[in-house]
C-alpha cells in the first residue's frame, strides 16, 4: 500500500529543517511578500533562502511547494507573476495557487512546473476541479476544510487528480477564499493581502485576571481567567447576538478556538482515496513543527505498518487546548 | 515519495530513556535557575558595567546568528520589553539599527506591570512580552513555540503585537540558540565550567533529589525557601503581586 505523502509547514529556515529532519515528504512555504496567505512580520523566505531550502530538501529527498496563493491586485500583476518565474527559477516542486489568472499564466509560461490547486480556491466540487485540470493543468487539489470523510471519498471516484487534505492545525471554518471578516475589521483579508487579523491590527489587554484580544478596535474574545486562548479572528470571537434572550452573555457564533487534528481518520481517509496529507501552521515556531511532523510521520509508518494508528499527545500545541476533527466527521451537515 | 533510510545524514538519532530524559529536564530546570540567578546579579554591578557586558553579549550572539541579527536591525527602531515575572530584572531590547540590550530592575510591582510604558529612565517600551523565566528563555532559545505559550496563557503580551510577532519569527528562524552557554562566555570562567557542569549536572541533582526525599520535611521546606532565594524568587516579588 501507497503511504499517504506528508506536507509540512515552514515559515523559516530553521523550520523547513525541522521539518524535513522530523519526516515531512514535502515542506510548503511562501516568498517574504503578499503572494502568499500567511503575510506576517518576520516570516518567510527570501529568494536566496528558498535557493538553499530546495539544496537542503532536494539532498534528503524530500519536496519543496511554494504557495502563491493570493489574488493578485488589480492592475498590479507583477509581484505574482515574477513570484511563479522565481519559483520555476528556483527549482521547486510544485506552486500552490488559486487565482485562474496566475495559474493560465503559469501553465502557459512554465509548462514543465507541477500545479496544485490551493485551498485558497475553495474548489469542492467535481466541476469545479475538472475545470482547473483541463484549463491549467493542475495536477492535485488542496481540499477546503468543509467537506465530510464520504463526500470526499465520492469527489475522489468521480476525478483523476490527486487530492490533499489539511490533517493538523488551525482551521478556517468559512469556505476558503470567500471570506472577508478580516476586511470588515482591518481593511486587510488573507484572500489579497495574505494575512487574517494582520497583527498591527490586533491588541492584547489584561483586564484583570481576564485576556481581552481586540481587532482593528473591536474587542471579539475575553478570556477568563485560566481559560485557554487563540487566535484574535473574528470567526472565533464571541459575540451577543441582537434579540438575545436577557442575560445571555456572549457565545461563540462560527466557531470555537480549538485546532484540527484528524490522526484517528487515517484509514478513512486512504479509504476515500486522498493522496497527500497537510499539517498547518507556516506562522508556528519551529519546535511545533518538529513535534507535530515527527507524530505524524511515526503514525503514517504505523499505519502502513498495518498496525493501529498510535494515540500521540499533541494536545500541547493546539488553539484553545481542544481538538476537533472538523468538518471530516460533522454531524450537522 | 520518501525512502526512510535516507533520513539526514547529519543528524544521528538520539535516544533517551525515560529516566535520562528526566534527569536531562533536571539539569535544564538547575541551569535556568542559575542564569535566572546570574541576571538577577544585573543591577548590583550598576547600570553601565551590565550594559557593557549585555552589549558584549549581543555581539557575541550576533557573530552566532549573522541572518537573525541582521533582520533585527533591518527593524524599524523600537523597544521591547521583555519581562520575566518570577526574576528581579527585566531586559530591554531596542530593535533597529541602534539594536542594543539593557538589564531594567523591576519594582515590587514589576516595571511595567505588563503594560506598554512606564520604565523609568529606561524610556517607554513598544511592546512587553511577560511570563515565567523558564518559558521565555525556552522561546528566546527557540526550543518552545510561542503560539503554544499563549494559548496556555503562560505567556502575556501587550503593546505592538506586529513587533512581537516580528521579533519572534526573527529569532525562531535561527537554528536553536544556547543563550546560557553565549552568557556564560561572556562571564570569563564560568564558560570553561558550564560544559562539566552540563554533564554532571542531570546526574549529580539525581543523588541530591534521592537525599533530599529522606530529609524530615521541615529540613525539606527549609532548602527549597533557600534555593527560591538564590534563584531570585524573593518573598513579596512573586508573580502575582508583580501583575
Ligand atoms: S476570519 Fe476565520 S474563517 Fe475567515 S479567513 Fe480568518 S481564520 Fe479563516
Amino acid at each position: 500500500m501507497d503511504n499517504f505523502e506528508l506536507i509540512c509547514p515552514a515559515g523559516t529556515p530553521a523550520a523547513l529543517r525541522a521539518a524535513v529532519d522530523a519526516g515531512a515528504d514535502a515542506v510548503y512555504l511562501g516568498f517574504r511578500d503578499e503572494t502568499n496567505a500567511r503575510n506576517f512580520p518576520g516570516l518567510n523566505f527570501t529568494r536566496q533562502d528558498v535557493a538553499d531550502a530546495v539544496d537542503y530538501a532536494h539532498a534528503r529527498r524530500v519536496e519543496v511547494y511554494i504557495a502563491i496563493n493570493t489574488y493578485p491586485q488589480a492592475g498590479n500583476l507583477g509581484p505574482w507573476q515574477k513570484a511563479v518565474d522565481d519559483a520555476a527559477r528556483l527549482k521547486v516542486d510544485a506552486v500552490i495557487m488559486a487565482d485562474p489568472g496566475l495559474l493560465a499564466y503559469a501553465a502557459k509560461h512554465h509548462p514543465d512546473l507541477r500545479l496544485h490547486l490551493s485551498v485558497q480556491a475553495s474548489a469542492a466540487n467535481v466541476e469545479a476541479i475538472r475545470l482547473y485540470r483541463d484549463a491549467f493543468g493542475v495536477r492535485r487539489v488542496v481540499l477546503p476544510r468543509v467537506l465530510t470523510v464520504p463526500e470526499i471519498a465520492k469527489l475522489n471516484a468521480e476525478i483523476d487528480i490527486e487530492t490533499e487534505v489539511f490533517v493538523f492545525g488551525g482551521l478556517c471554518p468559512m469556505a476558503e477564499g470567500r471570506c472577508s471578516l478580516s476586511s470588515y475589521a482591518t481593511g486587510l483579508s488573507p484572500n489579497k493581502q495574505g494575512v487574517c487579523s494582520p497583527a498591527n491590527h490586533v491588541r492584547y489587554e489584561q483586564r484583570g485576571g481576564a485576556l481581552a484580544s481586540t481587532l482593528g478596535g473591536f474587542t471579539i474574545n475575553v478570556f477568563g481567567e485560566g481559560e485557554q486562548a487563540g487566535y484574535p479572528t473574528l470567526c472565533k470571537g464571541r459575540f451577543v447576538a441582537t434579540g438575545a434572550g436577557e442575560g445571555s452573555g456572549p457565545a461563540y457564533l462560527f466557531e470555537e478556538p480549538t485546532s484540527l487534528n484528524a490522526m484517528d481518520l487515517l484509514p478513512e481517509l486512504k479509504a476515500a482515496g486522498v493522496r497527500a496529507l497537510k499539517i498547518e501552521g507556516r506562522q508556528r515556531g519551529k519546535a511545533y513543527i518538529a513535534a507535530v511532523v515527527r507524530a505524524y510521520r511515526e503514525a503514517l509508518e504505523t499505519f502502513a505498518a498495518g498496525r493501529p494508528v498510535p494515540h500521540i499527545d499533541l494536545q500541547a500545541m493546539v488553539e484553545g487546548g481542544t481538538q476537533t476533527t472538523g468538518a471530516y466527521t460533522r454531524a450537522w451537515r | 515519495m520518501r525512502d526512510p533510510d535516507v533520513r539526514d545524514p547529519d543528524v544521528a538519532p538520539t535516544v533517551f530513556t525515560p529516566d535520562a530524559l528526566a534527569s536531562r529536564e533536571r539539569a535544564r530546570r538547575f541551569e535556568t535557575g542559575l542564569s535566572r540567578a546570574g541576571l538577577g546579579l544585573m543591577p548590583r554591578l550598576g547600570r553601565r558595567a551590565s550594559d557593557v557586558l549585555l552589549a558584549r553579549l549581543l555581539r557575541l550572539l550576533a557573530d552566532r546568528h549573522p541572518r537573525a541579527f541582521e533582520a533585527l536591525r533591518e527593524m524599524a527602531d523600537a523597544r521591547v520589553l521583555i519581562e520575566p515575572v518570577d526574576a528581579p530584572v527585566a531586559l530591554l531590547m531596542r530593535v533597529g539599527p541602534d539594536l542594543s540590550l539593557h538589564a531594567v530592575p523591576r519594582g515590587a510591582n514589576g516595571v511595567g506591570g505588563g503594560a506598554v510604558g512606564g520604565l523609568g529612565e529606561a524610556g517607554v517600551a513598544d511592546a512587553v512580552v511577560r511570563g515565567p523565566y523558564a518559558r521565555l528563555l525556552d522561546l528566546l532559545e527557540g526550543r518552545i513555540d510561542g503560539d503554544a505559550l499563549f494559548f496556555r496563557r503562560e505567556l502575556t503580551i501587550s503593546g505592538d503585537t506586529a513587533l512581537i510577532l516580528a521579533l519572534r519569527n526573527t529569532l525562531d528562524g535561527e537554528e536553536e540558540m544556547d543563550l546560557v552557554a553565549d552568557a556564560a562566555s561572556i562571564a570569563g570562567p564560568l564558560a570553561r565550567v558550564l560544559p562539566v557542569l552540563r554533564r554532571n549536572a542531570g546526574p549529580v541533582l539525581d543523588r541530591i533529589e534521592a537525599a533530599r526525599r529522606l530529609l524530615p520535611p521541615p529540613l525539606r521546606r527549609g532548602i527549597e525557601r533557600v534555593e527560591a532565594r538564590l534563584a531570585g524568587v524573593l518573598p513579596g516579588n512573586s508573580p502575582e503581586t508583580g501583575a
